[in-house]
């Protein structure tokens, strides 16, 4: 499946934004170290970049164009991997199953994966159709591509996976000519309708007292139960805090993480650690990585050979624009406590090889730009 | 295909996009400037509040010792089960209620208070769960470790009471701080916390203050849960300091024996020395074991025994050498007499009353147990003849005996070094209330005041104190067993968190004793009575010891009306006495409850003490003529004089 590589793509290989994702992955790598420097997963997590890095050269060289051809090939595959995860070789933790064995390859999450043949399917439908004003049922259909994933993850449950498809969707749309009008209306029913129906929910018992908690940990982080559902979100904020300027530089003896005060360091609280470690100056750097990375990657968009290809980008964009907030704001403490990993830090097999795939796909439509 | 080509301006949407990107990761970089940068300290501190723990590290209490340093209290290393603060903070502590009280053999309801209080702790982070943990509750802990990491076992020092029953009310026992206690603001102020180990009743209690050590602490790095990761700092404790006492064990074993061989087996001995003070034995039976008071707060058994203790209507846990108020009978002759000396109610030369068999006041006859003619002060001691204290308190007037109650301290508290001592009642604390409810004191009253009965209940410490005092011509001491509080030197460094600075030996503060003014024929004659009372054939003739001249007073009184003064409505019997007569080195005092007669009962246990004494102090005893054995003089003529009224 390895194309040829001719001397000409080596030379158009956009090498920086190759650099920037390998650099943020290496500093991932390190906070990873800090925050269980007792345990192997800042090791495993080298071993899953260097097989990331190969899936991202195979994808950066293979031309996007064939592959989003077989885009429901993919999308196919995809349904079916995420059907397995509820079938008995599905594996449970925390309750949720996300995951899946298989033989041979091992346990990964299919919710990571699936998000790229969404991605190409919805390039597919939406790179081919005519430059007008987006009709209802051209929405419908995108949004009938995204329910398949969403759906399905849904079952699991994993509500912070789910939400990382929508921005792709929203995307694809606000990019595929949607009206301007439909954009604010949709935007103002979400400032009027989110409250209401939070306040609907929460009088009829919908929302669960725990997912109230974790609301109310955001809205006033002192004066809920620190032992409670706020407990992450304060724990949180104390690892952030205390990092202060300069972080505490590795001493790993007072850490929070290693103390065991922040949950999950090493995965859904990796940028806390890092802003322990490194402190502000240490975290406005990786802020900086990302808007570099994310600016490299737009432009790439805007350089590409046809409408498909921009898509690809661009959706890939915004979900990454998306997880990195949530994340983000979620250990500052102004977010709720959603499971989504911090692109290219967060410790995790599939997460690294699936944001890298994405990534190569970025690569790959932007080495085409001179194309046709 | 470029962007540029297409009509829907998706330039400017992508720029949107990327506008947008900027925004939302600005919006992260400023609310990382707040917290890192403006509130950076704080959240460092609150960091540190939250992985720095304090381990409290109980200092020993000071150990007490008898006068010849024989071993009274001691503290020995016991193996405790601990329950940390920490790890419970994220669980519902109902659910181990169960857990605990099973596994540990723990009573429910202790367990229940237990996890209520400490659920209230935050500073200091661990209260003992289970004390005197046996091997089983050991392994229990070990192997519950992962499902129970707030259990921890930790080796501490334990009160620990070697004589069992014997002086338990003297030493009294300690316990954990009750939760009335600590509302109290002087205990705040004192910085006591639940779960502290405080002196409860006895010595314990009096000089808790200086027996307590200071506790050390440790200051540990924990993680989450509690479990501690490294010792940061530690702070040792210093020890409380050693207490001597008056007390002479074997004089007080010997008491506590006289008590135990008594019909009734309640009652009290105190032995003092009259010239200083100092208490050498004070038994109260029934007694009580204060190593279940230590031990059993928190098991189910432990728990039945303690309430047995309270429930038992023989009151095992009321000390009534200091507690127990008794009409004294008989036995308040003797101050009644050198105050009507002093007072000029008689004189030395002319103390004649008549003793008339009893007397008439008002239409009732009240008669004297025996009929003695005219005898003067000391014939009259030696034989208890009623009749003439009918005559003297009439003529001392109620006033003259009140007079006598202040004078010998009968209106106050002793001052002894233990506390909740009871003040005796007298006609002088009667007094407003028979004015209000009868309209006047009548002379019958007076009367009965003459020997020691109707309003006149007193403790046995305060007529012990009074009589000794007759023996010392006047000089009357604080009854106390505080010989010497042993100095304790500094511990860490000076000037730094970890000082605890020494702490200086001294002796009982309250030495010098209230002196009574007396001529000395006047002492003579009271003393010469009550010389008689052993020596010459009076009421105690059956405890005379050849070699040693005891001189006392019997008593037995009523506690119920003539006829109905059987079984447990048996009269108390009382001796009161000190030795040598003439240079006293010793007082002794004994109340059996409801056995008959003082010269029968009490007078024999006074004896078994002096025996004891005198062997300690290297003195040769006649052995076979006078041994201990008390039925030997119940054989005894019947002094039925001894019975007033």
């Amino acid at each position: 499946m390895v194309a040829r590589i001719e001397k000409r793509d080596v030379r158009d290989f956009d090498w920086l934004t190759a650099l920037l994702a390998v650099a943020i992955a290496a500093f991932g790598v390190w906070q990873i170290h800090n925050a269980l420097p007792s345990e192997g997963y800042w090791s495993k997590q080298i071993l899953g970049i260097g097989i990331a890095l190969v899936a991202f050269f195979v994808v950066a060289f293979n031309d996007y164009r064939r592959i989003i051809d077989a885009a429901p090939f993919f999308y196919g595959f995809g349904l079916i991997l995420l059907l397995l995860v509820l079938t008995p070789l599905g594996v449970e933790v925390n309750g949720q199953k996300a995951w899946v064995r298989l033989p041979v390859v091992g346990q990964f999450q299919p919710s990571e994966f699936v998000k790229i043949p969404t991605v190409l399917m919805l390039a597919k439908y939406f790179g081919g159709r005519k430059a007008k004003d987006l009709s209802l049922r051209e929405m419908l259909i995108g949004g009938a591509i995204l329910a398949g994933p969403v759906g399905l993850i849904m079952l699991e449950p994993d509500a912070g996976q789910a939400i990382t498809y929508f921005p792709i969707l929203a995307a694809v749309l606000f990019l595929s000519a949607i009206k301007m009008r439909y954009v604010v209306i949709t935007l103002v029913l979400a400032a009027v309708l989110v409250p209401t129906a939070y306040y609907v929910g929460v009088q009829s018992g919908f929302i669960k007292r725990y997912q109230q908690e974790r609301i109310n940990a955001i809205l006033d982080p002192e004066s809920v139960d620190p032992r409670g559902y706020g407990y992450h979100t304060i724990q949180s904020m104390i690892t952030v805090g205390k990092g202060g300027l300069a972080g505490n530089q590795g001493d790993t003896d007072t850490s929070q993480s290693v103390l065991k005060f922040l949950p999950e360091p090493h995965t859904d609280f990796i940028f806390a650690v890092t802003a322990e470690n490194t402190g502000f100056i240490g975290c406005i750097s990786l802020l900086l990585a990302y808007a570099l990375l994310l600016s490299r990657m737009i432009a790439g968009a805007r350089e590409a050979s046809d409408r498909a290809g921009m898509l690809v980008i661009m959706s890939i964009v915004c979900g990454m624009v998306f997880q990195i907030f949530i994340n983000v704001g979620m250990a500052l403490g102004f977010l709720p406590v959603i499971g989504v990993p911090l692109p290219l830090m967060s410790a995790g097999l599939s997460a690294i090889l699936s944001t890298f795939i994405a990534i190569g796909f970025v690569v790959s439509v932007r080495l085409r730009r001179f194309v046709n | 295909m470029k962007i540029g080509d297409h009509v829907q301006n998706l330039g400017a949407r992508v720029g949107t996009i990327q506008v947008l990107a900027f925004i939302l990761l600005g919006v992260l970089g400023a609310r990382l400037y707040y917290l890192q940068v403006v509130k950076g300290e704080y959240y460092t501190d609150r960091a540190e509040s939250q992985r720095v723990r304090f381990i409290p590290i109980p200092a020993p209490r000071g150990a007490i010792l008898d006068r010849h340093g024989k071993m009274l209290v001691d503290s020995r290393p016991t193996y405790n089960v601990v329950l940390s603060n920490e790890p419970l903070k994220t669980v519902n502590v109902a659910e181990r209620v169960d857990d605990y009280s099973r596994g540990l053999n723990l009573d429910r309801q202790f367990v229940v208070e237990r996890l209520s209080l400490i659920k209230q702790q935050n500073e200091f982070e661990a209260m003992v769960l289970k004390e005197n943990a046996d091997v089983r509750d050991i392994t229990w802990v070990e192997a519950h470790s992962l499902e129970f990491p707030e259990l921890r076992v930790e080796l501490q020092p334990q009160r620990f009471y070697p004589l069992g029953a014997v002086l338990a009310h003297v030493l009294g026992y300690v316990g954990e701080i009750s939760p009335k206690q600590l509302e109290d603001p002087l205990m705040q102020e004192r910085g006591f916390r639940p779960g502290d180990i405080i002196g409860k009743g006895g010595l314990e209690q009096y000089y808790d203050e200086y027996l307590r050590g200071r506790p050390g602490y440790r200051k540990v790095l924990v993680d989450s849960r509690g479990r501690v990761q490294s010792e940061l700092d530690v702070v040792q404790p210093q020890s409380g300091q050693d207490m001597v006492t008056t007390i002479d064990l074997d004089v007080q074993i010997k008491a506590e024996e006289q008590l135990s061989n008594s019909i009734t087996k309640r009652g009290t001995i105190i032995a003092m020395d009259p010239n200083n003070g100092q208490m050498l034995a004070m038994a109260s039976a029934p007694s009580f074991d204060p190593n279940i008071f230590v031990r059993g707060s928190s098991t189910p058994e432990g728990r039945k025994a303690i309430a047995a203790y309270w429930q038992d209507e023989k009151r095992p846990l009321f000390n009534r050498a200091i507690q127990g108020r008794y009409p004294p009978g008989s036995t308040w002759k003797i101050p009644e007499s050198i105050a009507g000396l002093q007072q000029g109610a008689i004189t030395v030369a002319q103390s004649n009353l008549v003793c008339g068999g009893g007397i008439q006041v008002g239409n009732k006859f009240t008669r004297c147990m025996g009929s003695h003619g005219s005898p003067n002060l000391s014939y009259a001691i030696t034989k208890s003849c009623d009749g003439y204290y009918y005559r003297l308190a009439l003529k001392m007037k109620i006033e003259g005996v009140i007079q006598m109650i202040e004078t010998y301290g009968y209106d106050k508290r002793s001052g002894i070094d233990l506390p909740n001592e009871k003040v005796p009642q007298t006609p002088k604390s009667w007094m407003p209330w028979v004015i209000k409810n009868e309209g006047k004191w009548s002379d019958i009253r007076t009367v009965y005041s003459g020997i020691g009965q109707d309003t006149v209940w007193v403790t046995p410490i305060s007529m012990l104190r009074a009589v000794a005092s007759i023996g010392m011509r006047g000089q009357m001491y604080v009854p106390h067993f505080l010989k010497e509080f042993r100095p304790i030197a500094a511990v860490g460094t000076e000037g730094k968190s970890d000082f605890f600075a020494a702490r200086v030996g001294f002796g009982f503060q309250n030495a010098e004793p209230k002196l009574i003014e007396a001529k000395e024929d006047q002492w003579d004659l009271v003393v010469k009575g009550m010389w008689g009372v052993v020596n010459g054939g009076g009421t105690g003739a059956g405890i005379r010891i050849p070699d040693y001249e005891i001189a006392g007073k019997t008593g037995t009184a009523q506690v119920a009306e003539l006829g109905k003064d059987v079984g447990d409505k048996k009269d108390h019997a009382w001796f009161v006495s000190f030795a040598p007569a003439y240079k006293p080195e010793i007082a002794v005092i004994a109340l059996i409850e409801n056995v008959g007669f003082g010269g029968s009962h009490a007078a024999p246990a006074a004896k078994g003490v002096y025996e004891a004494f005198r062997e300690t102090k290297g003195h040769i005893t006649d052995s076979s003529a006078h041994s201990e054995a008390p039925d030997k003089t119940v054989a005894l003529p019947k002094p039925d004089s001894t019975k007033t009224r």
